[in-house]
Parts: C-alpha cells; sequence; structure tokens
C-alpha cells in the first residue's frame, strides 16, 4: 500500500464498503503525510456537507409548469377533421393558433393516420369536424395555389425546419426550386441535404408547398406519398417539367 | 495520533445519500409531482454548479422542459425502464454546460448563497453571538467560491459526491462515463479544493466542532 493509493481509495472508503480498510488504516497509521492529506480530504467533504441548504423560490413550481404549458402546451390535444380536396381527402390537424398538420387519406382508416400524426406531433389529437375556416384555408390553397401562413402554425418545429419552410413557402405557384436554393436562401448554401431533411419532416404539406422543393437536377426526388403524386400537386399549380 | 482514528475517518459525516423518490410510472400526466418532488435538489445542483440565482431557475425550467419533451415521446416501455433520478441529474447537468459554455468565462457569477441574513434565521433559537454566525456564514462563500474555481466536470463531480451525496455508480450513470473516471475526477477535485483552501479548511472544521477539538487535548 503505497501513499498513491491510500489518497485515491480515500474517498471509496468513506462509502464504507472498501475490503481495503484495513491495509488503508493501518498505512495511515504510520504515515504522517498521507495523515494530513487524509484529515485535509475530510475537511473538504466536510466544508461541502457542511453548505447552506438551498431552498428555491416558492414561485419556481408554478413557473416550471407555465413553462412547460407555454412552450409545449401541455394536456391540450389538437384538432383533427377530414376535408375534400382535388387530391383526395386530406386529414387536416389544427388548433386555435392555426393547421398544424395535413396527411392524405389513402383509405387506411383512421387509426394509423391519428397514430402517425399524434407521434409526429408529439400531442393527442381528437376527431372533430372541420370549422369553416379550415375548409376555407384548404379550399384557398387548391384554388390559389397560395397559403395564408397566419392560419398555419408550425412554431413547435426547430428554427432550422421553421425557416425552411417558410422559404419554400416564397416559390411561386408553377414553378420549383432545388434544396440548395433553400439553403442559399438560408445563408448556410452547404445545407442542401439539411434542408430535404426538413422537406421530410414538413408536417403541414401542400399548406407549406415542400412539394416545390426538388432536386438540383430537377427531379421530383421524393414525397411523402411517392413522386406521382407530387407530380400531380405540381401539375394542378401548373407546372409541366417538360416546359422548363 | 488518537486524533486520527476519530473524527476524521469517513464515520462521522460519510455522506448519506437520499432515499431515491420513486414514482409508479413516470408521464406527462403525472408531471407535476415529479416537478414537485425534484424541483428543489435540481435547483440546488444548479445553484452549486453556476452559482447564481437567476442561471439556476432557468435552468431547471428549461431542464423540466425538456424532461416533459422527452417523456411524452417515450414509449410506456422506456417510461418503465426510465431511471428518473439520474436521468433528471443528466438533464440539468446538460442544461448548464449549454449555459455555461455560452457564457463568458469571466461572467461566473459570485452570488453569495450563504447569505448571513438566513443563516441569522436559521438558527435564532440558539444562544450563538451573531458574530460567530457572520464568521460561519464567510466561511461558507469561501467554499461556495472555491467550488465555483473548479473547471466544470470536476465540479460536477465533486457537487454530485457530496453535496448531493450520490453515490460512484451514480454519479458514472448521471456523467455517463466510467466509475474508474468517476473516482479519479472527485479525487482531482478534492485535492484542487485543498490546494483552493488550503489551512482555512482546518479552522472551519474547527470552528464548526468544538467538542471534536476538545477531544484532542
Amino acid at each position: 500500500m503505497r501513499c498513491s493509493d491510500v489518497e485515491r481509495l480515500w474517498d471509496e472508503m468513506r462509502e464504507g464498503v472498501e475490503p481495503q480498510r484495513e491495509h488503508v488504516l493501518a498505512h495511515l497509521r504510520g504515515c504522517p503525510e498521507c495523515q494530513e492529506i487524509y484529515r485535509e480530504n475530510e475537511g473538504i467533504a466536510y466544508c461541502l456537507t457542511c453548505l447552506p441548504l438551498v431552498v428555491p423560490p416558492q414561485s419556481l413550481v408554478p413557473k416550471i409548469l407555465d413553462h412547460i404549458k407555454a412552450t409545449v402546451k401541455i394536456a391540450a390535444p389538437d384538432s383533427i377533421a377530414t376535408v375534400e380536396s382535388p387530391i383526395g381527402r386530406l386529414y387536416v390537424a389544427f388548433r386555435h393558433t392555426g393547421i398544424t398538420a395535413v396527411a392524405l387519406d389513402r383509405g387506411e382508416g383512421d387509426e394509423p393516420v391519428l397514430a402517425k400524426l399524434q407521434r409526429r406531433l408529439g400531442r393527442g389529437l381528437i376527431l372533430s369536424q372541420a370549422p369553416q375556416w379550415v375548409t376555407d384555408t384548404v379550399a384557398a390553397f387548391f384554388r390559389t395555389h397560395r397559403t395564408d401562413l397566419e392560419k398555419v402554425d408550425i412554431s413547435e418545429l426547430s428554427p432550422f425546419d421553421q425557416s425552411a419552410l417558410r422559404a419554400a413557402a416564397t416559390i411561386p405557384p408553377g414553378e420549383v426550386r432545388s434544396y440548395g436554393w433553400i439553403a442559399e436562401k438560408l445563408g448556410q448554401p452547404t445545407a442542401a441535404r439539411a434542408v430535404g431533411r426538413a422537406m421530410a419532416r414538413n408536417p403541414v404539406l401542400l399548406l407549406y408547398p415542400c412539394h416545390r422543393v426538388v432536386d438540383a437536377t430537377g427531379a421530383l426526388h421524393q414525397y411523402a406519398y411517392g413522386v406521382e403524386i407530387k407530380a400531380r400537386i405540381l401539375a394542378l399549380e401548373g407546372y409541366h417539367p417538360a416546359r422548363r | 495520533m488518537s486524533a486520527l482514528a476519530a473524527p476524521f475517518i469517513g464515520d462521522h459525516y460519510r455522506v448519506t445519500a437520499p432515499a431515491t423518490v420513486s414514482h409508479p410510472v413516470p408521464g406527462p400526466e403525472t408531471f407535476e409531482s415529479i416537478v414537485d418532488d425534484y424541483q428543489r435538489r435540481l435547483y440546488g445542483f444548479a445553484l452549486r454548479m453556476t452559482g447564481n440565482r437567476e442561471d439556476a431557475e432557468e435552468i431547471v425550467q428549461d431542464a423540466f422542459v425538456r424532461a416533459y419533451r422527452a417523456l411524452a415521446k417515450m414509449d410506456p416501455q422506456q417510461r418503465a425502464e426510465l431511471r428518473l433520478q439520474p436521468w433528471l441529474y443528466t438533464i440539468t447537468l446538460n442544461v448548464t454546460r449549454n449555459r455555461l459554455r455560452s457564457k463568458r468565462p469571466t461572467n461566473v457569477a459570485l452570488d453569495s448563497l450563504a447569505d448571513p441574513d438566513a443563516l441569522l434565521n436559521e438558527t435564532q433559537e440558539g444562544p450563538d453571538q451573531p458574530e460567530h454566525i457572520v464568521d460561519r456564514a464567510a466561511d461558507m462563500v469561501l467554499v461556495e467560491q472555491a467550488l465555483l474555481q473548479l473547471p466544470m466536470h470536476l465540479r460536477a463531480a465533486a457537487t454530485l459526491r457530496f453535496i448531493e451525496g450520490r453515490s460512484h455508480p451514480e454519479i458514472a450513470e448521471i456523467l455517463n462515463q466510467p466509475i474508474g473516471t468517476v473516482k479519479s475526477h472527485v479525487h482531482r477535485a478534492v485535492r484542487i479544493l485543498r490546494r483552493i483552501l488550503g489551512p482555512q479548511v482546518g479552522r472551519i472544521v474547527q470552528n464548526d466542532r468544538p467538542a471534536a477539538a476538545e477531544e484532542e487535548e
């Protein structure tokens, strides 16, 4: 047993389960230097345990809960309703702050669609009727191919995803842009792949027109419901690849 | 060397780990009670790590929001297997780290946490002379500031070990480090504190434990 071992074992011994305890004690009895270190270490540990217990202000718990409510919107599930559209029946999730998700009904029934959206939104969904402003927003999109973004709530997405989607929303209907174009617009020219992922995560299909974002060669690349649907939506908007 | 046998070897003030609070299964529904149960502990930890009340409050708020979000995304199996207390410490530590990293190092604030008034109130009952109490408060400020001088990872290890009273395996889980690393960090932290506080340690201990001092005679 050397001095350095003893110093190392000091804290373990404090746990009271160190099998080498007797060896350490034996060493200590014969080594004034280690005794000194020991005494000082115990002193340090003692000083630290003596630090006054700090008590958080009474306001902390309500503040925490408010903070969670504000950022997570605790216990407030979104509503979800179906809305008819030229490309088929849509599921539209919404709350008073705006539309939060759009999904295409592909005939698999409510359950799987809701489960998928709940996972994506991280909160519950209650099946209900679409209020007028929701059907109007969707109808307006298919009529004008533009969205009143005030009616869409993407505030829970990451800042990057939000700005990527906002950039996508500046692409005029009937036109497409590349992932790299959006990356440039965001001032991060090398972030084309990240833009691709942000588009893939877009919960508000159509209303934030991720379908107008294509790869650098102009190929449609990918879409949540397949490139055929992407092509159909673009065609509705007046975009035809052949005319480029 | 009878002074060595007692009271300086571990037994007298061995770190005691407070019992772990257990919840049925943590989740968004039980979150309010989780906040209730852990806010004091996490606030204390954040305060010792930052030395600043404002930072500590914001860190704890942030940490709970992150925890809530993460819980909401877990499936029932993951929630059942979650070890809540170390997990919450880990989150709090990560938030603390990010926060301190974004601050200038010179900004490490030195609010005095050992509030002399609070100490006076605490011990008003006894016949203590105020002078003695103020001395003690000043000593505690020295200890606090010494702790804040440690590098982040050593401060985390020392705080968890001696102030939060966690065991080596628990700290290893919280810091996601091997137990050997934890032990060596604790050890290095103590060595640095010894260097910073030096002879003052002996005085603090003596002042605090008049009975022990007499025994040595």
